[in-house]
């Protein structure tokens, strides 16, 4: 019983969460042009690179993520090199969720990186702890999906009503440039936010260490040595 | 033993994952048509639709030189073949040559084909032989397409009249 929690385990921190990562940061750049319903890739803007770091740092301070216990001197290179990928991971998985909110061009994009690095930066001075963190980046990612793909979408859809109009009319001369995506768009978008979620669930803050059987092979070798 | 062994798998399994995004976005595939061209490109293993190449000649040489290209342009979507890329560019010589002037957008079209076959060659020289053409070598369509989008006085010579196509 206890075999199988471990290789568990160890499948879930060492396949299962960075492929999580890496799928969310394949799917965050990914949008579908509306008219022609191809695929445009958008790479992770310079922003959100600083706001993925930002939030790195966040979580270290929250405690989410205990880097000494993620890379340590007393661990094999090889799980030192395994938390490194996860972590970079992380961080691209981090900027290309920014990347799936934040609005393509235009004044939009530049009020919402600007609210996202005010709340980040904020964030730094404020005491969390993983649970409490973690909410606030649900709250902060869902209020920035409704925002870009149900509110800012739709008022600037091609077969907008009343509201569009109004909005429309209210901030004439305003350059809001919001490219035509297909509705599938969103969706991507909120499958890739779901992961990210899910993928922060399932990090740790301290990795499990190996199990005692692996530890004291170690100990048995490190003592046939000759000295 | 196990653990490590997943160790192992799950750090080639990030690093191939991880490779196929950066991939991914620096081809920036349209579909996963594009998907599969990009990857027989960087398996070594892409080819072009010679039926379709084959069609686009003989349009070619029938003087139906936008049907030629889009034969063209199908058979080799990836815009890897040299000698395809060096066809299209003609296509757009010939049908953007004019006695009394040039189709500026067909002629920089067919100026970006030629580099790209030029890029593609062989040590940057390609050479076609084919009879009905009469410029053989991309070096001097490129020669020619340049020489059609550039603007001098040259150009208000009567005697322009009198040239020939190639």
């Amino acid at each position: 019983m206890k075999r199988y929690a471990e290789r568990n385990r160890a499948l879930l921190h060492f396949i299962v969460v960075p492929t999580l990562l890496l799928t969310v940061a394949l799917l965050g750049g990914l949008r579908i042009d509306a008219p022609t319903k191809q695929f445009i890739f958008i790479a992770p803007p310079l922003v959100t690179l600083v706001m993925a770091i930002l939030l790195g740092l966040l979580f270290v301070r929250a405690g989410a993520i205990d880097l000494r216990s993620w890379l340590a001197i007393d661990q094999p290179a090889l799980t030192n090199l395994a938390h490194l990928l996860t972590l970079i991971a992380l961080v691209f998985a981090s900027a290309q969720a920014f990347n799936s909110v934040l609005p393509e061009s235009g004044l939009l994009h530049w009020m919402f990186s600007f609210f996202f690095l005010w709340t980040l930066w904020t964030n730094q001075f404020s005491s969390f702890d993983p649970r409490r963190l973690l909410r606030s980046i649900m709250v902060l990612f869902g209020t920035a999906f409704v925002l870009k793909h149900l509110l800012a979408a739709g008022l600037y859809a091609p077969e907008g009503g009343l509201l569009r109009r109004l909005v429309s009319t209210l901030l004439q001369g305003i350059a809001i440039d919001v490219p035509a995506f297909a509705p599938v768009t969103g969706y991507i978008s909120f499958f890739a936010l779901v992961l990210y979620v899910v993928a922060l669930l399932l990090i740790a803050p301290a990795p499990a260490p190996p199990p005692a059987s692996e530890v004291n092979q170690i100990a048995v070798r490190e003592d046939a040595l000759p000295e | 033993m196990q653990r490590t062994a997943i160790q192992i798998a799950g750090l080639i399994w990030t690093l191939v994952y991880g490779s196929i995004i950066v991939w991914i976005y620096a081809t920036e595939p349209r579909s996963f048509k594009d998907v599969a061209t990009n990857s027989q490109v960087a398996a070594g293993t892409y080819e072009i639709n010679q039926e379709k190449f084959n069609n686009g000649l003989a349009l070619f040489r029938r003087d139906q030189f936008r049907a030629a290209r889009d034969e063209w342009t199908s058979a080799d979507p990836a815009q890897r073949d040299a000698r395809t890329q060096f066809y299209l560019a003609y296509a757009c010589y010939r049908e953007g040559w004019g006695r009394v002037y040039y189709d500026d957008q067909l002629f920089k079209q067919g100026l970006e084909a030629v580099n790209r076959a030029i890029n593609l060659a062989p040590n940057g020289s390609l050479t076609v032989d084919d009879p009905d053409l009469q410029m053989h070598t991309a070096a001097e369509l490129k020669a020619e397409l340049e020489q059609g989008t550039e603007r001098n006085w040259k150009d208000l010579n009567p005697l322009k009249l009198f040239r020939q196509r190639k």
